[in-house]
């Protein structure tokens, strides 16, 4: 039997769901909602809803926008010829942050991951190889995370685009092997662009 | 609370909460320990490299009363498997000797035979070379464990197989002869016999300068996994990754 009434289990059960939640905080914060005014719920709610409605992928490199194609892929003041590869969408803040980088992204959204059973044909790899047959692109910056997984994918990747005669570089390893680009800061990460090796 | 330090190779690692990392070490003095190495998501640089899967280090931990779960102090490296290129395919063999270790030991049962040979057989991975000491692998664990049937003769009537066909089943436990094969079964090459008699008689590195295609003890490998996913009761992920690479 639950202590509560059923829309507060309702809201801590899908609560409990998210990353770093635990029973108490789910509790907390449904009381929290529960206290503030009607507005603020909804206001809430919407913005829940809209997330999951108005975002989507850009077709072409597969970042979360909501418009298609995102802010970068139609930027005429970006390099359209330089493209950095990263693992996750949030890492293209990282790469933003150094404000040092005037290309595009690609999005691959994970990477290589045998014990997970994620191989390459699980990634987002399909739209940049065809993206790359175009001839427009002259280089591809492989920036996905200094880790085993990180490495097999741009060990990986490179193959398959020095076939087609690109310019390939892979970032350095300016920060700690086995880190996250998420949680670099912009100096370690302007330092591991500028110091990019030919692969 | 009792510090503890030994030689260790990583397994695996799992987020856990906001910052942590749950990681599964095999440690040299008990086996296989799980800890918890505290905000490594977030300051990796306390950790570094030393918690990527397959590092050889030299791990520090103590054990809380009444917890099953370690907290990690320190990991210094003494091998990454980084230290040499890393391709999807030696990505996957080193994948599959985490996973195997990960599976199959115990908690906290230390086996210095088995450490010996992961560390022998993930020094043979630094190269391109992967099936060969894959093979070795599974070979070796398979007897290790206690797993390995006898290659010289049939299961059912006994009849010596050198030099006859022999087959293999994926619910039986032994090799057959022909008369005895049943449904289903395939057969274990007499070359792959051979290789895997050398192997048990040799060290991992004695095989090191010999070229070992894909196809080189294939049957070999297929009839080992059969044993060690029989009594693991599962399936390996690594294995089917294995399975899609080419050469
Ligand atoms: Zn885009
Ligand atoms: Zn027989």
């Amino acid at each position: 039997m639950s202590r509560f009434a059923e829309p507060m289990t309702r809201l801590i059960d899908e609560l409990k769901k998210l990353p770093g939640i635990g029973n108490k905080s789910a509790q907390r914060l449904a009381f929290h909602i529960l206290r503030s005014s009607a507005d603020d719920a909804a206001a809430l709610a919407s913005a829940v809803q809209d997330l999951k409605a108005k975002l989507q992928l850009c077709t072409i490199c597969n970042n979360i926008t909501d418009v298609d194609p995102c802010v970068y892929c139609s930027s005429p003041t970006r390099n359209q010829k330089l493209v950095c590869v990263v693992e996750e969408p949030t890492n293209i803040a990282s790469v933003e942050k150094t404000r040092h980088f005037n290309g595009v992204y690609h999005v691959l959204h994970g990477s290589i991951s045998p014990l997970h059973g994620v191989g390459p044909e699980q990634l987002r790899i399909g739209n940049l190889l065809s993206r790359v047959s175009g001839g427009e692109i002259e280089e591809v910056i492989l920036a996905t995370n200094p880790t085993v997984e990180g490495e097999a994918t741009a060990t990986y990747l490179a193959q398959q685009l020095k076939r087609q005669g690109l310019r390939v570089t892979r970032i350095a390893m300016g920060f700690p092997v086995g880190s996250d680009i998420e949680y670099t800061d912009e100096v370690t990460m302007l330092k591991a662009m500028e110091g990019r090796r030919e692969m | 609370m009792a510090l503890k330090e030994s030689e260790a190779i990583v397994l695996r690692t799992y987020p856990l909460r906001e910052s942590d990392l749950l990681v599964t070490l095999f440690t040299r003095l008990e086996g296989k320990v799980k800890g918890v190495a505290r905000s490594a998501m977030k300051s990796r640089r306390r950790f570094g490299g030393a918690l990527e899967p397959l590092t050889y280090v030299r791990a520090v931990y103590d054990d809380r009363e009444r917890r099953d779960l370690a907290r990690l102090d320190s990991c210094e490296v003494i091998e990454s498997p980084m230290a040499s290129e890393v391709t999807y395919s030696r990505a996957a063999a080193l994948a599959h000797v985490a996973e195997l270790l990960d599976e199959i030991l115990p908690d906290r049962e230390p086996s210095d035979a088995v450490f010996r040979l992961s560390l022998a057989v993930l020094h043979e991975m630094r190269g391109a070379v992967l099936w060969m000491p894959l093979t070795y692998f599974e070979l070796w664990m398979t007897r290790l464990m206690g797993f390995l049937p006898e290659f010289g003769e049939c299961v059912v009537c006994g009849r010596e197989l050198d030099g006859n066909r022999a087959f293999y089943h994926a619910l039986a436990d032994g090799l057959t002869c022909l008369d005895d094969k049943r449904i289903a079964s395939s057969e274990l090459s007499p070359e792959s016999r051979k290789i895997a008699g050398q192997m048990l008689r040799s060290r991992v590195s004695e095989f090191a300068a010999i070229e070992w295609p894909k196809a080189v003890g294939q049957d070999l490998r297929k009839f080992l996994l059969q044993i060690l996913e029989r009594h693991i009761e599962k399936k390996l992920v690594t294995a089917g990754m294995l399975e899609r690479i080419a050469g």
